[in-house]
């Protein structure tokens, strides 16, 4: 079964057209990659992420089984703060990539599309066999998530709602009415610009805001933007995609996400991270930027003269740079930055050169 | 199909186009393919004396999101690239049928060029 998005009516009325993602028939753009791509970059675009999951996390022992469960000590989390981290296995390999919003009495994770079941039992499990009051309950069908991205998206949104956005820090979530509709709001996106996600319930209100902002929005020059632009937006900043860079099992310290490891707790994973850690040896997620024409894709083979030293797990053209940039896997010696390796492409080696990420600067469009 | 389809031209179901002229077969994709792709943004044209047999990949035309294959709609020798799109592969989508040619290829066997489909057999690909 194909599932859509509550707002799949209104995306129709907007040209969009459709792809499958993760079961979902999702927008994956309305005019086209490249110009939503910039729309977002220099003005303000509006996503719906509805195949995104929801998972609320309740009980006495809430924080605990998060804690657990993550790379994170949920205890140091305060009120109305979200969070970025990792669920893993015993094996120190990475589940599912994850935000938890610290709302009080109760967390609402947000596992990424195709998630939900797959988190919400691993922590019921996990809640079972450490005893812990605690009960993870997939709500992803009840919610609408939007998320609102750009330069001007405070702007837009400040429009909407009493709240004052200033109040609002970076990675802050609360409670908050958008066109009269009570939301939660979180200080986050997947775009690395200013931007903000709501989750809307019942999803039958979510119509009313999406018209509101894109209303409110058009003197911003406001577009709707889909999963295509989404893409190449997180890719010039670098930002994991859970099913390509995590496809086949890798660790936080392969992933180069060593920095939201809290090692001064217990957590289901951290005797296999320890081990690694000691070896050293493993392959690390390595940003590559073509300096030869030519567009790097999933599974490019990655070599140094003529050896095979890794794998491309994301590649795209980028547009703000107009050259092919690439995620991957690199051997741990063949990685530093500056150095040139070639990613293979229907059988023919590119020049590409390490960077450190980010590929494209923060507010980029400032300086353009 | 809203997309411009020209009378003069031959067509393959696979959306390329073939603009004839004594032995020499012009070839490019169709403003149907252009614009399902989008934002064309590579593409990978094949050298000037390559052989190549009907159905064989021609080149690759690639967007921000997708890599496509394009097919020889004939068989022969290549006698010209489009090296312009090399600099400006968008305008394949600018021009599909004009600017945006990709390859000339010399026809071997004029047999062939009998399997194409004509604009009205296109239009019901």
């Amino acid at each position: 079964m194909v599932l859509r998005s509550p707002l799949y009516e209104a995306q129709v009325k907007l040209g969009a057209t459709f792809t499958e993602f993760a079961g979902f028939e999702m927008p994956i753009q309305y005019s086209s990659i490249r110009d939503e791509h910039f729309v977002v970059r220099k003005k303000v675009g509006l996503f719906d992420v509805t195949h995104m999951s929801n998972v609320w996390i309740t009980g006495p022992d809430a924080a605990k089984l998060i804690s657990l469960t993550t790379v994170e000590d949920a205890s140091r989390v305060e009120t109305g703060k979200s969070q970025y981290t990792e669920i893993l296995r015993e094996n120190g390999t990475i589940i599912d990539d994850t935000i938890f919003m610290h709302l009080g009495e109760k967390y609402m994770m947000i596992p990424n599309a195709g998630m939900n079941q797959i988190v919400t039992k691993w922590l019921t499990d996990q809640a079972k066999k450490h005893h812990l009051k605690a009960k993870a309950q997939d709500v992803s069908r009840d919610y609408v998530i939007l998320a609102i991205q750009g330069p001007k998206s405070k702007d837009t949104l400040q429009k909407l709602t009493d709240m004052n956005l200033d109040a609002v820090k970076f990675f802050g979530c609360q409670n908050v009415k958008v066109a009269g509709v009570e939301c939660i709001l979180s200080h986050t996106g997947y775009t690395g610009e200013l931007g903000y996600e709501l989750q809307i319930t019942p999803t039958t209100k979510a119509a009313a805001v999406f018209d509101a902002i894109m209303t409110t929005g058009k003197e911003f020059g406001i577009q709707p933007i889909g999963l295509g632009a989404r893409d190449t937006l997180r890719l010039e900043k670098a930002f994991m995609l859970a099913g390509n860079e995590f496809e086949g099992g890798r660790t936080p310290l392969e992933a180069t996400l060593g920095w939201t490891i809290f090692w001064d707790h217990e957590f289901i994973g951290k005797e296999a991270l320890l081990k690694q850690k000691e070896q050293g040896t493993f392959q690390r997620m390595t940003c590559l930027e073509c300096v030869e024409k030519g567009i790097p894709r999933h599974k490019c083979e990655i070599q140094k003269d003529g050896t095979a030293v890794g794998i491309v797990t994301s590649g795209t053209l980028s547009p703000c740079l107009n050259v092919g940039i690439a995620m991957g896997y690199v051997a741990p010696e063949k990685r530093e930055v500056g150095s040139i390796l070639d990613i293979i492409v229907r059988d023919k080696p590119i020049q590409a050169k390490v960077i450190k990420p980010p590929f494209v600067p923060k507010e980029w469009a400032l300086k353009q | 199909m809203t997309n411009e389809v020209r009378d003069s031209l031959k067509y393959t179901k696979t959306h390329e186009w073939v603009k004839l002229a004594g032995t020499k077969a012009k070839i490019g994709i169709t403003d149907h393919a252009q614009h399902e792709l989008t934002d064309i943004v590579f593409v990978e044209l094949p050298t000037v004396g390559k052989e190549i047999k009907k159905g064989e990949e021609l080149c690759v035309v690639e967007s921000v999101k997708s890599v496509s294959e394009v097919y020889a709609p004939v068989s022969g020798k290549i006698t010209a690239v489009n090296s312009k799109l090399d600099d400006s592969p968008e305008t394949i989508n600018s021009s599909p049928y004009d600017d945006g040619w990709l390859v000339e290829i010399e026809i071997k066997d004029k047999a062939e060029v009998n399997t194409l489909l004509d604009a009205a057999a296109y239009k019901k690909v």
